[in-house]
């Protein structure tokens, strides 16, 4: 009986090759811009060259008489035919009670420019080359008017006004806690703690950069775009677009080439694509150049926060305190504000039981791109403050920073526990996943290894994060449709999406546990909402979301089938059993084919469609220790160890949460060390606006990840006991390097300059803290 | 316009073009190759890399016109004329060296040039040939393992 535990091979729990790999490697992938129906047309838009300004006119005759050019349209068409902005959601309020405002996002700007990049104008063409050219020569007449880029500059009296909402340039505010109790703990304490701190803009960077192609077909608007969220685009587009209900229009999805959050939600430029597509009648395709990206998907991170903590002499923390400023954007996005004031605020307080928070911030309306989901959205940002904080802390008492961590540590005894923001945490073994990262990292070894580096003339630093995060985007539902099809495949239809994660794979894994068919006869479909629809792929949710969706609709299509096949084998229902692809009646050698008794239905074909919904969020934690060393010549850091150990609940396919963990962290060494986008303070000029400028990490980054998983503490909250794994990486990547340089510069006395400084720890701003007297 | 004849994937081919046309249109467009891919427009992601002579370039970074008489390999000409995979994407599969698969067409086309040249890379031969190749999912980690992985079964192989 060898043949069911080969396919098993390919269940759960296996490090299964990827379904998705040998399409991606023979460079056979349908990413959007691999498609082109003829008759394609192609547009190219005419941006804000300027951060500020007043539109008096956009000339577009010039443009119109290019060679190939088939239409030009501009903002105030747009906004005389009734295309709406990107409605914002009144989510937040300002301090006056009245709902959050920003800017209007619109697809093409009208009567004002209120960012470097923001579209004013859309040719289209007959070829890319033609629509760029005559982009050229669109002439656009506008009066500049002074820019803010700086949050604190935008708060003081006298500053630009961005939007005339908002004449205070405060998008929304929001205080969390009892500020009264933190401020009579902080009167109380034995120790306090304070650090300024940048969690500076960041480009998300997928590879792929935006694409989108529309056209008309059977009188509906057809959108093939590389998203996270095809549903969502599809209720903007309706929701933008004169005349067009969300009935008629289809958004369709292949290979996605990286999304990190960069692509949820709905864009303007979408909805500029559409329009144009339905009132030329004809295809329209725009291909993002890496410079739109950077001036227009939206941006991570921004936040300066000063941060305080309290303890009592034994190094308990008594409260915790913050005051943020996050940057928005002009034309700020619901996700973006959402991300700062409530997301980021639910782990603040991560796996700690501090009791008492007071946490006050303020998203800032300036003259800059709009901010939205970035890998860790909200929880890199809180995690590297109280990460920040707790090695300040135990620096300053002069206690091991795992010691002060292990006294200030919630116990498995409290679970569940409610943290001050009201988050329930259902299981979690905090002080038991940082020992096993501890004695991953040989935490007890590192004064040799200092030693060992000093004498090779190198600084070397230790730093450590021990954290928790939220998943699941509070979108705890999803529906899965599972069709036993004659001609061979289980077909599984999810709204879930894929970019790069392996979630078809893990899908097809949920389902050869149920169906014991190998894994080459089960085909995912996803990205189709004539199909399929739901929130989509973000805030690590697809597989305990998706996967239990999987499992259960997989478990009733068996369920459907022993009904079906009861028919066929003219047997009772209860006798039927199932097994490894085929249907028997107990005790008799009567039985037919899972394929088989498809082919027999009306169709060649059955299906079931059913839904899982999680009953909470999940908690993935971790513990993660990085080991820097530093060249005092040159101020250069080199990540020299980096030690994990993560706690994700089940693991479905071990070498892709592997993947997700070791690429979440690259990408947090890279907040950490190298990247940054930054906007000239006087003209509102985005500086680092291509990959010659923002520093993305390149191969020679780091290799030696010491990467380890505990899967004992499964979520109770979901059928499969998994905890979202996309994230878990680049939260706790960035705390720990950065706490790494601080240990390494402090050692070498230099520890006054180390908490002066802010991310990205380039060699010059490293180099110029060792400058600074010991 | 200009007629512009190479030798693609083994095959002559040759396609009437406007003079400014890059290499990576010809390649995506006239030639309808589009496992070729642009990730930027300054040269610096490397997702367009293919094969000029045996020569790993960045076909954004050349002309058509540039590669008139040559031979141009693509990320589609590599695996064998039965459609097995070339080792070095069996070894990108087996060590999981891509996620999102946006840039592997590229850095297996980087990946193949170095071996041309050096079957018998270090690691840090490695990491220096694929210094202008940008993966933002997988951390290079698993991309230079696969890359060893591949050059091993390539010698293995010519044996």
């Amino acid at each position: 009986m060898s043949a069911p535990l080969d396919v098993m091979r390919f269940g759960s729990g296996q490090s299964v090759r990827r379904i998705e790999d040998p399409a991606l490697v023979r460079g056979a992938g349908r990413f959007t811009d691999d498609v082109n129906p003829p008759g394609q047309l192609f547009a190219a838009f005419v941006r804000s060259t300027v951060a500020h300004g007043r539109l008096k006119g956009v000339d577009t005759a010039a443009a119109r008489a290019m060679p190939g050019v088939k239409a030009v349209f501009t903002g105030a068409e747009l906004a005389a035919a009734g295309v709406k902005p990107i409605a914002l959601a009144p989510a937040m309020k300002r301090p006056d009670g009245s709902p959050m405002t920003a800017a209007p996002r619109r697809a093409l700007a009208h009567e004002r420019v209120r960012c470097v990049g923001d579209a004013v104008a859309l040719v289209v063409a007959a070829s890319r080359a033609e629509a760029k050219a005559a982009a050229d020569a669109v002439v656009v007449d506008l009066e500049e008017l002074p820019a803010v880029v700086d949050v604190v500059r935008a708060l003081e009296p006298g500053a630009p006004v961005v939007w005339e909402a908002a004449p205070d340039n405060v998008c929304a505010e929001a205080r969390h806690g009892d500020p009264a109790a933190v401020q009579a703990a902080f009167e109380r304490a034995a120790h306090r703690v304070r650090l300024h701190l940048v969690n500076q803009r960041l480009a998300p960077s997928p590879m792929e950069p935006r694409s989108v192609l529309a056209w008309m077909e059977s009188g509906r608007l057809h959108m093939r775009l590389s998203s996270q969220m095809p549903t969502a685009v599809r209720g903007g587009l309706a929701d933008c677009i004169p005349g067009l209900t969300v009935e008629q229009v289809r958004v369709q999805v292949g290979d996605v080439g990286g999304g990190f959050g960069m692509k949820t939600g709905i864009y303007p430029e979408d909805v500029a694509i559409g329009y144009a597509a339905r009132a030329l009648g004809a295809p329209v395709k725009w291909q993002a150049e890496r410079l739109e990206d950077f001036l227009s998907a939206v941006h991570g991170r921004d936040v300066v926060t000063d941060a305080e903590l309290a303890l009592d002499a034994q190094g308990r923390v008594l409260a915790l305190r913050t005051c943020s400023l996050a940057a928005v954007g002009a034309s700020a996005t619901t996700t973006g504000v959402l991300i700062q004031m409530l997301i980021g605020p639910w782990v603040t307080t991560g796996v700690y039981d501090i009791p008492l928070i007071d946490l006050h911030l303020t998203a800032v309306l300036t003259n800059v791109n709009a901010t939205g989901a970035y890998r860790g959205a909200g929880r890199p940002e809180a995690v590297y403050i109280t990460e920040r904080l707790m090695d300040a802390a135990a620096r300053q008492i002069g206690l091991d920073p795992a010691e002060l961590r292990r006294r200030n540590m919630i116990r498995p005894a409290q679970m569940p526990y409610q943290n001050p923001m009201g988050q329930v945490y259902d299981v979690g073994a905090f002080e038991k996943i940082m020992d096993q990262g501890l004695a991953l990292a040989d935490w007890g070894g590192f004064e040799a290894r200092r030693a060992a580096s000093k004498a090779r003339g190198r600084l070397r630093g230790r730093g450590l994060a021990t954290f928790l995060e939220w998943t699941g985007g509070n979108a705890l539902v999803e529906q899965v449709k599972v069709d036993v099809t004659a001609d061979g495949f289980v077909e599984l239809t999810s709204a879930t999406m894929p970019m790069g994660q392996g979630i078809a794979t893990s899908y097809a894994q949920l389902a050869v546990d149920v169906f014991g068919v190998p894994i080459e006869r089960i085909r995912v479909l996803q990205g189709d909402t004539d199909r399929a629809n739901g929130f989509g792929s973000a805030g690590s949710r697809s597989l305990f979301t998706g996967g239990a969706a999987v499992h259960v609709a997989a478990e009733k299509s068996v369920a459907r089938g022993k009904e079906l096949a009861a028919d066929a084998l003219e047997a009772p229902a209860a006798d039927i059993e199932y097994r490894t692809g085929r249907f028997t009646v107990a005790g008799t050698d009567l039985g037919i084919g899972l394929f088989e008794l498809a082919g027999r239905q009306p169709g060649g074909r059955f299906a079931v469609e059913d839904s899982a919904t999680a009953g909470a969020p999940s908690w993935p934690n971790g513990c993660h220790v990085c080991e820097v060393e530093i060249d005092p010549a040159t101020g250069v850091v080199e990540v020299v160890a980096y030690a994990s150990v993560n706690d994700i609940g089940r693991i479905v396919n071990p070498v892709i949460v592997q993947g997700q963990i070791e690429g979440g962290a690259v990408q947090g060494i890279g907040q950490a060390l190298c990247e940054e986008l930054r906007y000239d303070a006087d003209s509102g000029q985005l500086l680092s606006a291509s990959f010659m400028d923002y520093a993305l990490p390149h191969a020679d980054v780091f290799r030696g990840f010491k990467t380890a998983f505990d899967t004992s503490i499964p979520c109770t909250t979901n059928l499969l006991g998994a905890k979202g794994v996309g994230e878990l990486g680049t939260i706790g990547a960035t705390p720990a390097v950065v706490n790494a340089v601080v240990d390494a510069l402090s050692a070498a006395g230099h520890g006054a300059a180390a908490l002066q400084l802010q991310m990205p720890l380039t060699a010059e701003r490293v180099w110029r803290a060792l400058q600074a007297p010991a | 316009m200009p007629v512009v004849t190479l030798t693609l994937n083994g095959r002559p081919t040759s396609a009437d073009l406007p003079e400014p046309t890059l290499l990576v249109e010809l390649l995506r467009s006239a030639a309808g190759l589009t496992g070729t891919h642009v990730g930027c427009d300054t040269s610096q992601c490397g997702a367009c890399t293919v094969l000029l002579d045996g020569r790993a370039v960045k076909s954004c970074t050349v002309l058509a016109l540039q590669a008139d008489g040559r031979a141009v390999t693509t990320v589609e000409g590599l695996a064998g004329a039965d459609g097995s995979l070339h080792p070095l994407q069996e070894a990108f599969i087996a060590c999981h060296g891509l996620q999102c698969g946006f840039c592997t067409p590229g850095m297996i086309m980087s990946a193949a040039g170095l071996l041309a040249d050096n079957p018998r890379p270090t690691e840090a031969e490695v990491v220096d040939a694929l210094e202008g190749n940008l993966c933002r999912c997988t951390g290079y980690v698993n991309i230079v393992k696969a890359v060893l992985q591949g050059a091993e079964a390539l010698r293995e192989g010519a044996r």
